[in-house]
């Protein structure tokens, strides 16, 4: 896989909330069809990072590479419009209306003039099904409201409709964090099915090192807004991924700490 | 399931669609306005009357029905305005005070014209007020003077909507800034107009505009009046005569003889009914005073009144026939027309033919029903399209939804929201035409607490107050609900006509509390 080019390639990258330095240096590649797993401990500056990949930070300096060429964001829509699709914790989901509702918000088939065509229901259910599908999650119902659905199925909800409009860029801002444990597998499902797709790069920001483990293809650990490390599973033997997890120190250390 | 489908991942059931009617919704409403409609029939039912045909009373007969279902339009148009804002989240107060200004703005401009001026401050005698004027218009007509309403009402609500975005102040407060501002406004601009000495001075309504729906164009006269029009001279009347065509001349005196036998035939039973009573409470007196031969002379003449010769019809005159023409005329003020007059006026005709339509005294009861019914189904319809049918309407759902969504996925939130303030001005301003081109009167009380009325007519329709809930459906059977009910009791024997507060405000609270249960089961608790 890593014989390809990177879809996604970031340089050096800084931040400063005024003389506060949120992100000191950072790069980073992802490839297609490869799922790349950002972990680091709170503060680290993961969803800093994820903010500027998707236009909402501006970066103080570094660059930002889309399929080769470099990118300048001066807003989410930029971002989208070269593909990356950030799918928040809040997922943008209304529960009050139907699936095929929140699938085309904003984007809805129509016929006639906006805003006032009338919806394609029938075509839109179709494409909604078969979206989810795609992707491992079934649903008979297309008009049955997004609040009745699980969590994961909403999860899954999210991350169909920003394949669909295009997105070659998934980044998963803590998908399975509010969930139950199945659930948590359900989303680590789908994630294994985008990545199957083999066209689509996968930024996974995640807490849960077991998680990472079970679908990462690469780990980047962020501690204090720098990268204390980098690869492979292979690279990255068990003992490394504790010690980098908790931010780069030994267990040893931290017992001696917790001891005092 | 095969491998492309979980186990968990589709527990719903598919539904029947007799369960999924039950579901819907608007079922609760739909019920409660059911019982309403039968409560209002049953016990409007004189107490003496022998039947059980709900549609014999006052609440359901053609004249019930004609005037319980206009205090339901213009309700219904102004709760469509405020549901439909409220689904996206904000708040409207200010309908009442929008009615009672855009009353106001078409009155005004319908009697004194509409003139676009510069004040300025002259020196030239001593210090005065001058006017520059930019533009006038004496002769306003009633379309024009909509028209012109709508301009300054649609302004009112674009402004709130723009506030209410921009500052992303409460739509409570903003509203609430406007229920005082444009009352204030009515009544500040009514006492500028009315004086002395044409007006009464210091007046706040304009009570004697022209009866604009009724003008119609008599051939070589010109634009009269429908009743000046019949009470000219009859030798100019009897002139129409003759350009009638033989067949209208048949058709109208088919119809009027028809009506004046009715009208014979009723007068025929209610002079037997009266004369029958009286000689029988006489021979009940005769009887007790033990007087038998007084008793059988009343008898005999008992059997008189029994078979009582029937009251003879009145002959269809010429005249008469010309009037009839007239009333047939079209309205030279179709826009008056629209809003102050009526609909359905054939079916009505048909209903008195066939024999229910009909008064006490044998005369047609209703003449058809408001035209306010019409333009509310027209309203309904179209916002029924555009909520549930069309773009806009899942930007509508997903802003009051979930507005950080929405804003997410790129709807033009702060939009929708104006658009919808725009849409509750304009129904305001719809209530108000309705009011002013039936009655030819303005009133700067016009409309208050309607916004209330609204607001609570889309509540019990199932409309949840948090927004991002409810069906256009449901609005219209709120507002049959607060309709009927502000009538209903006023039937019911023995019970205060005011007991409808009472019940509304019960109503109107179970109708809260299912519609949160509702959500909350739709959202699973979020
Ligand atoms: N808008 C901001 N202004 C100032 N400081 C910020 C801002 N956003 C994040 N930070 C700071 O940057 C650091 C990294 O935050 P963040 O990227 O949210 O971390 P993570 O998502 O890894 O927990 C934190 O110390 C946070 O306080
Ligand atoms: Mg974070």
């Amino acid at each position: 896989m890593s014989n390809l080019d990177p879809l996604v390639k970031i340089e050096n990258l800084k931040k400063n909330f005024g003389n506060f330095t949120a992100l000191n240096g950072v790069s980073l590649e992802v490839f297609p069809g490869e799922v790349h797993a950002l972990l680091g401990d709170n503060g680290a500056g993961k969803s800093t990072l994820i903010k500027i990949l998707s236009g909402v930070y501006q970066p103080t300096s570094g660059k930002i590479f889309v399929e080769g060429s470099e990118v300048k964001f001066s807003s989410p829509r930029d971002a989208s419009n070269v593909g990356i699709g950030t799918v928040y914790q809040d997922l943008a989901l209304n529960a009050l209306t139907s699936m095929t509702r929140n699938f085309f918000l904003g984007r809805e088939q129509i016929i006639g003039p906006p805003p006032f065509g009338i919806l394609k229901s029938k075509e839109m259910n179709k494409i909604a099904v078969e979206e989810m599908k795609k992707i491992g999650i079934f649903i008979s119902d297309p008009e049955q409201a997004v609040g009745t659905m699980s969590g994961g199925q909403r999860q899954t909800l999210a991350i169909a409709r920003a394949i669909y409009f295009g997105a070659k860029v998934l980044i998963l801002d803590e998908p399975t964090s509010a969930l139950g444990q199945k659930q948590q597998m359900e989303v680590l499902k789908t994630i294994l099915k985008v990545r199957d797709l083999g066209n689509i790069a996968i930024i996974l920001i995640t807490h849960n090192e077991i998680h990472a483990r079970l679908v990462a293809d690469r780990f980047t650990f962020l501690s204090l807004g720098e990268v204390i490390g980098t690869g492979t599973p292979d690279d990255l033997k068990d003992s490394d991924i504790k010690r980098l997890m908790a931010g780069g120190a030994e267990i040893g250390d931290l017992a001696a700490e917790l001891k005092r | 399931m095969n491998s492309n489908s979980r186990a968990e991942s589709d527990r719903l059931k598919k539904r029947n669609w007799f369960i999924e009617i039950l579901q819907r919704p608007e079922i609760g409403p739909f019920g409660v306005m059911l019982l309403l409609i039968l409560a209002l029939g049953f016990f409007s039912i004189p107490e003496n009357a022998n039947t059980w045909n709900l549609f014999e009373g006052e609440g359901l007969n053609a004249l019930g029905i004609r005037n319980n279902l206009r205090i339901i339009a213009q309700l219904g148009i102004i709760a469509l305005g405020a549901g439909l804002l409220i689904i996206a989240g904000e708040f409207d107060l200010s309908i009442g005070s929008m009615i009672g200004f855009a009353g106001m703005c078409m009155a005004i401009t319908l009697k004194w014209g509409f003139h676009i001026v510069i004040p300025y401050i002259s020196f030239t005698n001593g210090i005065s007020v001058e006017k520059f004027v930019i533009a006038s218009f004496n002769n306003v007509t009633p379309l024009a003077a909509v028209f012109i309403t709508l301009c300054f009402t649609l302004f009112f609500g674009w402004l709130m909507g723009l506030i209410v975005v921009k500052t992303g102040l409460a739509s409570f407060i903003v509203s609430l800034s406007f229920l005082f501002f444009l009352r204030g406004l009515t009544e500040v601009c009514y006492r500028a107009f009315n004086k002395a000495p044409d007006q009464t001075a210091g007046s706040t309504q304009v009570s004697d505009l022209p009866d604009f729906k009724n003008i119609v164009n008599l051939p070589e006269y010109g634009e009269i009046g429908r009743v000046a029009a019949k009470r000219l001279d009859p030798e100019i009347l009897l002139r129409y005569y003759e350009k009638l065509s033989p067949d209208q001349i048949a058709a109208f005196s088919q119809k009027l003889s028809m009506a004046f036998e009715r009208v014979a035939a009723k007068k025929t039973e209610i002079l037997m009914n009266k004369n029958i009573s009286n000689i029988e409470r006489e021979i009940n007196n005769a009887k007790e005073a033990g007087n038998t031969d007084l008793v059988t002379t009343l008898q005999s003449r008992l059997l008189d009144a029994q078979n009582m010769a029937p009251v003879v019809p009145k002959d269809v005159t010429n005249l008469d026939i010309v009037k009839a023409w007239i009333d047939t005329l079209p309205s030279e003020r179709p826009a008056a027309d629209f809003f102050g007059g009526n609909v359905l006026e054939g079916m009505f005709e048909w209903l008195y033919q066939i024999g229910w339509n009909v008064n006490n005294y044998g005369n047609k009861f209703a003449p058809g029903l408001y035209n306010a019914v019409f333009l509310w189904i027209l309203i309904a319809i179209v916002a029924w399209i555009v909520l549930s049918k069309t773009q806009a309407g899942n930007w509508i759902y997903s802003t009051g939804g979930n507005l950080n969504a929405a804003k997410a996925n790129g709807v033009p939130t702060g939009k929708v929201k104006i658009s919808l303030f725009m849409f509750s001005a304009f129904c305001a301003t719809m209530f108000a035409a309705t009011q002013v081109f039936e009655t030819n009167t303005a009133d700067a009380a016009k409309g208050v607490l309607k916004e209330l009325e609204a607001i609570a007519a889309a509540v019990i329709g199932g409309v949840v107050l948090t927004g991002g809930f409810g069906t256009v459906l449901g609005i219209m059977f709120g507002s049959i609900i607060f309709g009927i009910a502000s009538v209903a009791f006023f039937y019911i024997p023995y019970v205060d006509g005011s007991f409808y507060r009472i019940f509304l405000g019960a109503v109107l609270l179970i109708a809260a509390l299912t519609n949160e249960n509702i959500r909350k089961r739709i959202t699973g608790g979020i």
